[in-house]
């Protein structure tokens, strides 16, 4: 029925995914514009193609996938998970050991098709042997387990040197290409420059064009999996397990399969993420990375996909403003005059006795470096995001959207 | 699914008298996948195509037959709304029976006068809770044979038993009927006449029990004809199958039956189902009807709804409103001023708040796309037809009674009068009696009678054949009616005035804190009432002042909430001559309900048993 949004007569309409004309436009642009930003035609975002930002955004790409698994097991199913990264892990050293380059360290040297899935697959196992954990501990408990194995799979990576490569040097990683097995030039490269239907592109650019696209399809699923029968099932568990179990859900059956797709996701997100990196040491997926998903599922906004957009877009731009931010704070202090200058030294440590707050300096010096900075910011994001917003970005969003919707009434 | 209705069971069978199952059997042909009606069931509005409906009915006509039921007998419904009322309703028609409809909230005790009294051979009861009160009579009802029941739960013991069918067994039974004897429903179609009683509709009886007024096809026929399709009633175009109804008052009462069922079946727009009585407002928002018919009750909450949730708006909202409120209320003025329309200067200022205020307050209460809005089955609070018409959804009054099938007056778009009914449908077919001022009808749309009560169907008429109908009115300007009161509410002062307590009544219940009132005053030397708060709007308002309270009871009797009463009464006073103003007035520590005898079941005040119940109360205020 025209202009009666609320009148459902199937559940086709009633839980499809772009329910209005609006919401179908603005996803509309978005894609149009995720599309022309490498071309650097968009007015405005032309600073947006230059190869750092497109690094950037191809960054943001592939932890946004690692986040819509995390927030399918924390924000749909309400199970805290700290050893995201242990799973990302597990999909990036699985992808090594298939896809890898021949040599001293295991490697099949396998096309993408075999070890993406694999990656996947692999680490989707390992989470339903971990998953029988979440049935015993519950809440906190759950958080302190997970984050034990963050450590066991930092020790048992770094120990593995045979497939990792150890803390020294690190590994290489399988190259972003498609090959139909193991032939010398690939069909598809997206780690060299080149052109594209008689676009010239970056490698930069064509390796954004690839994750995003990884991304969507994994948007498109997890919201697809949010509206159906498990879907629907984690939310009930997550709400009240004892009332999800009266009325029929299977606890076992979901929790289980919450950690299965939530680590195939992570295994999928460790595995582009390694090879979009191409060589990186163990500790990289370390409890640092951990925090860097779970800040963005609970900024983003838990349980909800287009806040984990938000998020992955919020926590990996902020180190770059701190960075940017962090400079200009060390030149004021350098050249700045007067009460300009003393507040900003007091931020920033500029020489080696000096005890600002973040250090610009190379090396171990007082105070913290923009790295450790960040994390400190991460936590009190979250801290703050859980307090006051608890539902994200996106709660602000919705906020907004509801003060029109309600309009002229309150409620 | 184009399939059926090309009437190939019974092809040489006429087509009769054009009853409203006939003109279901119409739509069907015409447009058989065009949607009847809507359910709502688990969120999903579930649509009824019109081939399916009219398939359903042939089935339950079918079933009817195979249960015994032939030209004449009574089919009994008791349920909410719901499309199997209207299924059942239609194949009774369809066999020539004679459907009869009680209230939901009609207890065990009017439930065995009612079927007692129509002697009702089958019976559909919605659910356990309708069923338990006729179980409870059953003994006493030797004619009802069968019971049909739409929930199957909590009929499992039941289950043996021949007498009750399940509606799903009920359906099939007539699908089985209908193989074997094809056509047979067609036959008896053709032979309907104008003269058959389609239908009982048992008045709520303010006064003695409920007497089945007897209303025939060609009664229905008339009153499609003034009421709904009366050339000047919606303005610029007649009800078509673009249109939708939302349908939540009792079918049972001759008005809803008219807006939702028979306009369905004459008309062709789709039949909406509220789940229930309280989730209208949230029903009205998702279904946006174009035609909207309601009782003042439902117009009066919904005008305070607006003004409560205004109130707890935040700032700016706020800031909006009031301006916006301000330029409703003048446009309100002007349009009652000018019968309906607008002055250039309101349609001007209408424009600029349509925009900004109007449009996003209509669509929350669910009127943004009516274009058609009546209120009727008892009176309504001027200023309530005002608010409305400020805000772009004119309410236009209209009456009539069961009696007549509703067709006696109303007011039509751009020469309505608010404060009047309106003016009749044709001018030769109502009377003032000069004597009495006793407003009388005679046209087509007149019953047939009492069922089983000729001496009440006697009185109801004059020597000369006008109905008589209760109640006392008078010209405004020549052409439209003022209803006073009804005869016998009117008050004799024993100082000898005459006064009309609905007028006053209704003044105090524009309040959103009074859902009731009565004025008492005849024989007794002042006038004086009983009130009673509106729960919810009475006891936010107490929140907001931090006055703690627990029962309803306990809200009534604060000294504040009197405080607050009084200043109503004082305003109400101002507007009434001397005589006719409240003196005192007492709280009623009771919410007033059909089932306890106060009201009737279309929440009319019953006087003579309120008078009884809270005697004290009135002795108080009489001081003997």
């Amino acid at each position: 029925m025209r202009g009666r949004p609320l009148l459902h007569t199937s559940y086709v309409s009633d839980q499809a995914i772009f329910n209005s004309g609006t919401k179908k436009v603005l996803v509309g642009l978005f894609l149009l514009i995720l599309a022309l930003m490498p071309l650097g035609v968009i007015p405005g975002l032309k600073w947006a193609a230059t190869n750092s930002w497109m690094r950037v955004f191809g960054e943001v790409a592939v932890l946004l996938i690692a986040a819509l698994g995390l927030n399918i097991l924390t924000g749909l199913a309400g199970q805290v998970s700290l050893g995201h990264a242990f799973f990302m892990g597990i999909g990036a050293y699985t992808a090594a050991i298939l896809g890898g380059p021949e040599g001293p360290l295991w490697g099949l040297g396998l096309p993408i098709w075999v070890w993406l899935p694999a990656a996947g697959a692999v680490a989707a196992l390992v989470g339903v042997v971990i998953a029988p954990t979440s049935l015993r501990v519950r809440g906190l408990y759950l958080a302190i387990v997970t984050l034990g194995l963050v450590f066991i799979g930092e020790h048992l990576f770094r120990n593995f040197d045979f497939i990792t490569g150890g803390s020294q040097s690190g590994r290489t990683f399988p190259p972003l290409e498609l090959k139909l097995w193991k032939e010398e030039a690939p069909i598809v490269s997206f780690q060299t420059d080149g052109s594209w239907f008689g676009i010239e592109l970056s490698s930069q650019a064509k390796m954004f064009y690839l994750l995003v696209a990884f991304a969507i399809v994994a948007s498109l699923l997890a919201k697809n999996i949010q509206r159906s029968r498990a879907g629907r099932a984690f939310q009930s568990i997550r709400d009240r397990d004892i009332a999800a179990e009266i009325t029929g859900v299977d606890e076992f059956r979901y929790k289980t399969l919450a950690f299965a797709i939530s680590s195939g996701y992570a295994g999928v997100a460790g595995a582009l993420f390694a090879a979009f990196v191409s060589r990186t040491i163990p500790e990289a997926f370390g409890l640092p990375l951990s925090v860097e998903v779970i800040a963005i599922v609970l900024i983003g906004g838990a349980g909800i996909v287009s806040g984990m957009v938000l998020g992955s877009l919020f926590v990996i731009v902020l180190p770059l403003i701190v960075q940017n931010l962090t400079e200009w704070l060390s030149d004021l202090a350098r050249s700045g005059e007067g009460i300009v200058q003393s507040i900003a030294d007091f931020f920033v440590a500029t020489g080696t006795f000096d005890f600002g707050l973040i250090s610009s300096l190379p090396g171990s010096s007082p105070g913290l470096n923009v790295f450790q900075f960040n994390q400190v910011l991460y936590g009190l994001l979250i801290v703050g995001f859980i307090i006051f917003e608890p539902l994200g970005l996106y709660g602000i969003w919705v906020r907004i959207r509801n003060y029109w919707k309600g309009w002229p009434f309150t409620y | 699914m184009t399939t059926l209705v090309d009437r190939r069971e019974a092809p040489e069978a006429g087509v009769g008298y054009r009853t409203v199952a006939a003109m279901v059997r119409e739509w069907a042909e015409q447009k058989p996948d065009g949607v009847a009606m809507r359910e709502k069931e688990f969120g999903i509005w579930q649509e009824i195509s019109w081939a399916q409906l009219w398939d359903q009915i042939l089935n339950a006509a079918h079933g009817l037959l195979a249960l015994g039921v032939s030209r004449g007998d009574r089919v009994s419904i008791h349920s909410e709304d719901r499309p199997e009322w209207v299924i059942l309703d239609f194949a009774t028609v369809a066999i020539r029976g004679i459907t009869v409809g009680l209230y939901p909230t009609n207890p065990a005790p009017e439930v065995e006068y009612i079927l007692g009294d129509a002697g009702s051979i089958v019976h559909l009861a919605e659910d356990q809770e309708q069923a338990d009160k006729v179980i409870e009579v059953l003994d006493r009802l030797p004619s009802l044979k069968r019971i049909i029941h739409v929930e199957p739960r909590g009929f499992r013991e039941y289950r043996e038993d021949d007498s009750f069918f399940y509606w799903d067994d009920f359906i099939e039974l007539g699908r089985s009927h209908r193989q074997e004897n094809p056509g047979e429903v067609e036959q008896i179609m053709a032979e309907a006449e104008g003269d058959d009683v389609l239908t009982l509709i048992y008045t709520s009886g303010t006064t003695g029990p409920p007497k089945g007024a007897m209303c025939t096809n060609a009664n229905v026929t008339y009153c499609l004809e003034t009421v709904v399709n009366h050339p000047d009633r919606t303005g610029t175009d007649p009800i078509s199958d673009d249109d939708i109804l939302l349908t939540y008052l009792p079918l049972c009462h001759v008005a809803e039956r008219i807006f939702s069922a028979w306009t369905m079946a004459s008309n062709g727009p789709s039949l909406n189902f509220a789940e229930s009585i309280e989730t209208v407002q949230q029903n009205l928002r998702e279904i946006q009807p174009t035609i909207f018919f309601s009782v003042p009750r439902i117009w009066e909450k919904i005008h305070a709804t607006v003004l409560i949730k205004l109130n707890d708006a935040t700032l700016l909202k706020k800031l909006v409103a009031k301006p916006s409120m301000a330029a409703a209320r003048y446009i309100g003025r002007k349009r009652v001023e000018r019968g309906g329309d607008f002055t250039p200067i309101a349609k001007i200022v209408y424009w600029v708040f349509n925009a900004l205020f109007f449009r996003g307050l209509k669509e929350r209460i669910g009127l943004r796309r009516c274009r058609y809005a009546a209120s009727g089955a008892a009176p309504i609070a001027p200023e309530v037809l005002e608010f409305f018409m400020g805000l772009g959804v004119p309410v236009y009054e209209l009456y009539g009674m069961t009696e007549n099938t509703a067709v006696a007056t109303t007011n039509f778009p751009g020469r309505a009068k608010v404060g009047t009914v309106g003016e009749p449908y044709d001018r030769s077919t109502l009377r003032i009696d000069e004597e009495t001022g006793e407003i009388q009808t005679q046209h087509p749309g007149v019953f047939k009678g009492y069922w089983n009560k000729p001496e009440k169907t006697a009185e109801t008429f004059t020597e000369d054949g006008w109905l008589k109908t209760g109640d006392v009115g008078q010209w405004v300007d020549g052409t439209h009616v003022k209803i006073v009161d009804r005869i016998k509410d009117i008050i004799i002062t024993s100082g000898g005035k005459n006064i009309s307590p609905s007028e006053i009544e209704n003044s105090l219940k524009t309040s959103p804190y009074i859902k009731e009132a009565m004025v008492i005053g005849d024989g007794r030397k002042f006038v004086s009432a009983l009130l009673a708060i509106e729960f919810d709007t009475v006891g936010d308002w107490a929140t907001r002042r931090g006055i703690p309270y627990t029962t309803y009871r306990d809200l009534s009797e604060k000294p504040e909430v009197i405080e607050l009463m009084q200043s109503i009464v004082d305003e109400t006073n101002s507007k009434f001559a001397r005589v006719e103003s409240i003196k005192t007035f007492r709280m009623i520590p009771k919410e007033l309900d059909h089932e306890d005898g106060e009201l009737t079941a279309t929440q009319k005040l019953k006087r003579a048993s309120m008078a009884e119940m809270f005697g004290d109360l009135i002795d108080g205020m009489y001081g003997s």
